[in-house]
């Protein structure tokens, strides 16, 4: 489907090129917004309460984190106190497993708005990343306190922190692409989602520094362990603000992976949208 | 620039048959290794369609259920992609296959606005710029800042049918979704909906079963069945072939069950009367009255007639077994076109005995001025003759 110009519309079967028509999208730029603007206000609509739920799960996540790898398995930080280590990735992995599960199931779940009116679809995974913003702002929040009760100041890398931010949204929405598409060719994914959140918190290094996978772990099995599109930026980011040595090698392994899974979550959506209308 | 707003050809779309692609994950990784791929019958949902239309025409889209007329307007509005050949479109689109898409019921009338709004292609300076035309339009001004999960279904679609009349496109997709909402509110829409097309030179397709509608808005039709374009010409035409098809073998049988049955039905027109044949069975000595009640092409009733029914009338008595009553009807004052009859027979404002409804149908042709029957049911004169005289 291309657009020649900004009104004619010409729609070709043995047309199979994929464009990913990043022009049309976005002129449903006003759409991407009032979606997000919905999933607010319904979201958050019995405000209080909701907002404390967004500070409850990461507090929790932290406590018991902090009890088993903190005072159990005594963790090596480098100094850091346990805490602040580990509510870095806490916070990281609050926005990616919302904004992963929320933008999985999303087209599947306006699907009845897919039947019966065209738009791009893209607009509502991506969408899912704005919502996920005001949990991420109440964990970072988390984060600020403990900085400001253990006396920590940031490192002078933290102006990189901004480039990490973009790269953990481009992250969540790359594994959130991919399954919104795949939810929709095959169901199975909906029950993926859940294991993806839980089993991600042990396999992205979030308790515990990369050090111990490099150094306890087998070339191929640290590749591996590096494919998790987190595994990088959750130790880029915690070096932006802790600093320490700056990370190499496998941590590039990890970026290019979250790019490659970003460019090919957007061809594979665009494959799936032409018959999406029909398979939901 | 061309002076076609759709052009559509060789349009086919097909569906697979069995489980689909939308299936399990094990499927398809079971399809991936077997080497005997299960080969899926495809159903052509639309075959060959070719047609063109100008820009500023209302077209209307008719045929039975199944005909691809939905498919079509689905293609169209690129909710799914055609299986073969193409279409082009010449100019902003909207469509409508049904109205409040997104409406969210938590929130605000207001909000819903917005988002109705902007789903359906438009953007937030235009929505806000006929925001107050939309909520004077629906009449709903004082609810707007309330969630429309507390709204009536008839505000809820009011809300909805005010955003979608106000958007401006050059070419507007509508389906079914007038069947909504009160008598009133449909005729202000198809109101608001006709002077777009007639004084913006805005290019519609409009599908329904409302042949009324149609004929009211479309000046030309396509007529769609089998999954094929079977002609396009005058609205008034098509819905005549139309309804043609559509009528049922103008012969009624059934079995026997038991009490007193109408078995058989038949029926003759002659030049100014209708005569029905009916066939009537019974285990024990009856009596009881006869009802015909007529509609028209559109299926609105316009008559009714009795035997036994009305106050010292006889009823009709008959023996057990099979008797023969010979009906009929004069059709003088009717204008040409498609009838339906219905048959009761009751033991009158005690119970009915049976009914069969739109049982027959006979058609009335334009003879010219010997019959009050050059009058047509198609030109909004309605279907019965008035009889008017000078005073």
């Amino acid at each position: 489907m291309t657009s020649t110009t900004p009104y004619t519309t010409k729609v070709d079967a043995s047309d199979n090129a994929l464009a990913l028509n990043l022009k049309e999208l976005f002129r449903y730029k006003d759409l991407f917004w009032v979606l997000a603007y919905r999933d607010l206000r319904v979201r958050y609509a019995q405000t209080f309460l909701g907002l404390l739920w967004a500070l409850i799960q990461p507090l929790t996540t932290l406590i018991i984190v902090s009890v088993v790898f903190g005072r159990f398995v005594k963790v090596e930080t480098g100094g850091v106190p346990y805490p602040v280590f580990a509510v870095i990735g806490i916070s990281l992995w609050t926005y990616f497993s919302f904004v992963l599960s929320q933008s999985g199931g999303s087209v599947i779940g306006a699907q009845e708005m897919v039947k019966k009116i065209y738009f791009p679809r893209l607009v509502i995974p991506l969408s899912k990343a704005v919502v996920g913003f005001v949990d991420f702002g109440v964990a970072l929040l988390l984060l600020i306190g403990l900085f400001f009760y253990y006396r920590i100041i940031p490192s002078s890398n933290i102006v990189f922190l901004p480039l990490f931010l973009i790269l953990t949204i481009i992250s969540s929405l790359a594994v959130g692409i991919w399954l919104s598409a795949l939810t929709i060719r095959y169901r199975d994914f909906q029950y993926v989602v859940p294991f993806f959140v839980q089993f991600g918190l042990y396999l992205t290094p979030i308790a515990y520094p990369t050090d111990i996978v490099v150094s306890n772990l087998p070339n191929w099995a640290t590749f591996l362990f590096y494919l998790n599109p987190m595994a990088g930026i959750v130790e880029g980011f915690r070096w932006s603000l802790l600093g320490g040595t700056a990370p190499m090698g496998y941590f590039w392994i990890s970026i290019v992976f979250v790019f490659i899974l970003f460019i090919s979550g957007l061809y594979y959506f665009r494959k799936i949208e032409r018959v999406m209308a029909d398979i939901i | 620039m061309s002076d076609k707003a759709i052009i559509v050809e060789n349009l086919w779309k097909g569906y697979q048959l069995g489980s689909g692609k939308s299936g399990s994950f094990r499927e398809s990784i079971t399809n991936l290794f077997s080497s005997t791929k299960t080969k899926k019958e495809t159903f052509w949902a639309l075959q060959d369609i070719n047609f063109s239309i100008n820009k500023g025409e209302a077209v209307g889209i008719i045929g039975r259920n199944g005909a691809g007329k939905s498919t079509l307007l689905k293609i169209l509005s690129r909710i799914t992609a055609p299986t073969k050949g193409g279409f082009e479109l010449n100019g902003r689109v909207s469509s409508l296959l049904e109205v409040g898409t997104g409406f969210h019921p938590e929130l605000t009338g207001r909000e819903n606005i917005y988002l109705n709004g902007t789903i359906l292609g438009m953007t937030r300076a235009e929505v806000k710029l006929k925001f107050d035309e939309i909520v004077a339009f629906s009449g709903i001004e004082k609810f707007i800042d309330t969630p429309v999960k507390r709204y009536s279904s008839g505000m809820y679609v009011r809300l909805a049918f005010a955003v979608a009349a106000h958007l401006e496109p050059e070419i507007l997709i509508v389906d079914e979704v007038l069947a909504v909402g009160d008598a009133e509110f449909q005729k202000k829409c198809l109101g608001k909906m006709k002077d777009v097309s007639n004084n913006e030179g805005r290019t519609v397709l409009f599908v329904s079963h409302d042949l009324r509608a149609i004929q009211f808005f479309c000046n030309k039709s396509i007529l769609l069945n089998n999954s094929k374009v079977v002609d396009f010409d005058e609205t008034s035409k098509i819905t005549s072939t139309y309804l043609k098809s559509m009528l049922k073998v103008n012969n009624f049988t059934r079995n026997y069950d038991g009490g007193i049955k109408i078995t058989n039905v038949t029926s003759e027109l002659n030049e100014h009367k209708l005569e029905i044949y009916l066939n009537i069975k019974t285990d024990k000595k009856i009596s009881f009255a006869v009802d015909v009640r007529l509609k028209d092409s559109f299926f609105i009733p316009i008559g009714y007639g009795t035997i036994g029914t009305k106050i010292n009338q006889d009823l009709i008595t008959i023996e057990e077994g099979d008797t023969q009553v010979i009906l009929s009807l004069l059709t003088n004052d009717l204008a040409s076109g498609l009838y339906y009859v219905s048959i009761d027979i009751t033991n009158p404002n005690i119970e009915y005995y049976d009914r069969l409804d739109d049982v027959i149908n006979f058609e009335l042709l334009p003879l010219g001025t010997k019959t009050n029957k050059f009058l047509n049911q198609d030109w909004n004169y309605g279907s019965y003759q008035l009889s008017v005289s000078l005073k």
